[in-house]
């Protein structure tokens, strides 16, 4: 197989352009410095928590009620203000699609 | 522009491998179908385990996959066998039409004796690939390809580097004249509305939108919540917050370009693109529905390891967990993990997919066929009789 090996490792990935969060390629400590490809170059980015393997965290401060953008679409809204470098998740990200399960 | 290296069939397909079918119609002549082809080089086994009873909507797929099958262009000849002599009779006008070289072999033929089938199966199987093995590889376009999308076993890294690579070789493909079929319909639950929106009409759009509904209601019919808890405890440790986010990073398989309509199961695209098929999600069947669709390759991703593949269409296993590339190297034919590790999924990254599919178009083989790891299994939907 053709080695493929990118010159650098980065820390993140950010799906599409437009995305308003990227997402850890590796467990993140609270504090990191992190790369990241944006855009066509690499950037840092700082994280203010830690964010474990496959987690998200905010490119940008998120305000309660708007729409978290992965993918190029929402994923869903904000149940809190997200600080920029803040972990997303279900403790502030909520589904416009889903049910809740119902009693039996 | 790339290119390949295939087998230029009558009916205007090219195929990327050229072995003989052995088809039974029906589970009555599976066991001889698999002696049969066990006894013949590199002859592929598809038992279709139904056949008499089957109504309805079922008998639509259960005729369209056996044709779909029998007449597909890896296949240089089909050999078909069955208890039922007027169904093998019509599949054989059908198979004439598209001149594919076959015969059938009934029951009747045989007067009820298995042991008479299996030797006239092997005889005619012999110089079925006899005659086929004159057959040369010639030139031929990426366009002339329809490839299947396929994820299973998946992991935070299907959704984040392998899915979207594979979107990525989709719309090369289909840039360069080719055809995808994106499958799985279960799978678009939480996206629909934006494969709904690059949809060419807005009936594909609504058709997209109803098939998720069914497969909803039909879930929720037999007590199956799909909204309710999903993302998984699994998904939700491994980072997906909602249903959004899981369908995206599954459909993120099917790239960017316009949906051109939506087949039902097993249904051939009539033009090149991309395709949506509303099938089910497990690979067996998923693939099934591609392969009797016409799909002669299948790129298929995988988090932690899936071994299963298609019998008929070249599978190549893609992951991009830098775990399951090392340890299973080889089952896993294209490593994806160089996308996770770099953060991004590089125009170079891409071309190199595209000409690893034209190499196993032209004969590289993938592990699943070194393996035989495959087969073919067509949906049931309904009662039979």
């Amino acid at each position: 197989m053709k080695d493929l090996s990118p010159a650098s490792r980065m820390d993140a990935i950010v799906l599409a352009d437009g995305d308003t969060v990227a997402t850890a390629l590796r467990a993140l400590g609270a504090g990191e410095t992190v790369r990241l490809r944006r855009g066509g170059a690499s950037v840092e980015h700082r994280v203010c928590e830690a964010i474990p393997f496959g987690h998200k965290f905010a490119l940008f401060s998120i305000a309660q009620g708007d729409a978290v953008v992965k993918y190029g679409a929402s994923i869903g809204t904000a149940t809190a203000p997200i600080p920029a470098g803040g972990h997303v998740h279900i403790h502030n990200l909520t589904s416009a699609r889903a049910r809740p399960v119902a009693p039996r | 522009m790339l290119s390949f290296a295939g087998y230029h069939r009558p009916d205007g397909r090219i195929g990327v491998r050229n072995r003989l079918l052995v088809l039974s119609v029906g589970g009555l002549t599976g066991p001889v179908a698999r002696r049969i082809a066990a006894g013949l080089r590199d002859a592929a086994c598809v038992v279709l385990p139904f056949e008499a009873g089957l109504i309805g909507q079922d008998k639509r797929v259960h005729d369209r996959a056996a044709l779909g099958l029998a007449a597909h262009p890896n296949i240089g000849a089909a050999l078909v066998v069955g208890d039922n002599a007027q169904v093998l009779a019509a599949l054989s006008d059908q198979l004439g039409a598209c001149h594919q070289p076959h015969v059938v072999i009934s029951m009747d033929d045989c007067d009820n004796d298995v042991f008479r089938m299996q030797e006239a199966g092997l005889r005619q199987g012999a110089r079925l690939i006899h005659q086929i093995s004159r057959q040369r590889r010639a030139p031929a376009p990426l366009s002339a390809l329809v490839l299947g999308l396929e994820c299973g076993r998946s992991d935070p890294s299907s959704g984040i580097a392998a899915n979207p690579l594979l979107g990525r070789v989709a719309d090369r493909l289909i840039d360069q004249g080719g055809t995808a079929i994106l499958g799985e319909t279960v799978e678009w639950l939480g996206a629909e509305h934006l494969l709904a929106a690059r949809a060419r009409s807005t009936q594909t759009g609504d058709a997209i939108s109803a098939a998720v509904a069914r497969r909803e209601a039909e879930a929720m019919a037999a007590g199956v919540d799909l909204l309710g808890r999903n993302p998984t405890p699994t998904n939700i440790a491994a980072g997906l917050s909602t249903i959004e986010e899981k369908s995206l990073g599954s459909v993120a398989k099917s790239g960017t370009q316009p949906v051109e309509g939506m087949l039902d199961y097993a249904q051939t695209p009539p033009h090149p693109g991309l395709w949506v098929m509303d099938a089910p999600a497990f690979a067996p069947e998923s693939l099934t529905g591609f392969v009797a669709a016409g799909a002669q390759l299948i790129l298929f991703t995988t988090g932690v390891g899936n071994s299963y593949v298609s019998a008929l269409a070249p599978t190549l296993k893609v992951s991009a967990n830098p775990d399951t590339c090392t340890r299973l190297s080889d089952q896993i034919d294209l490593r994806a993990d160089t996308a996770l590790l770099g953060g991004d999924i590089p125009a170079p990254m891409v071309d190199a997919v595209l000409g690893q599919l034209a190499q196993v178009a032209s004969g590289d083989l993938t592990w699943g066929e070194i393996l035989g790891e495959g087969d073919e299994v067509v949906s049931r939907f309904g009662a039979a009789l």
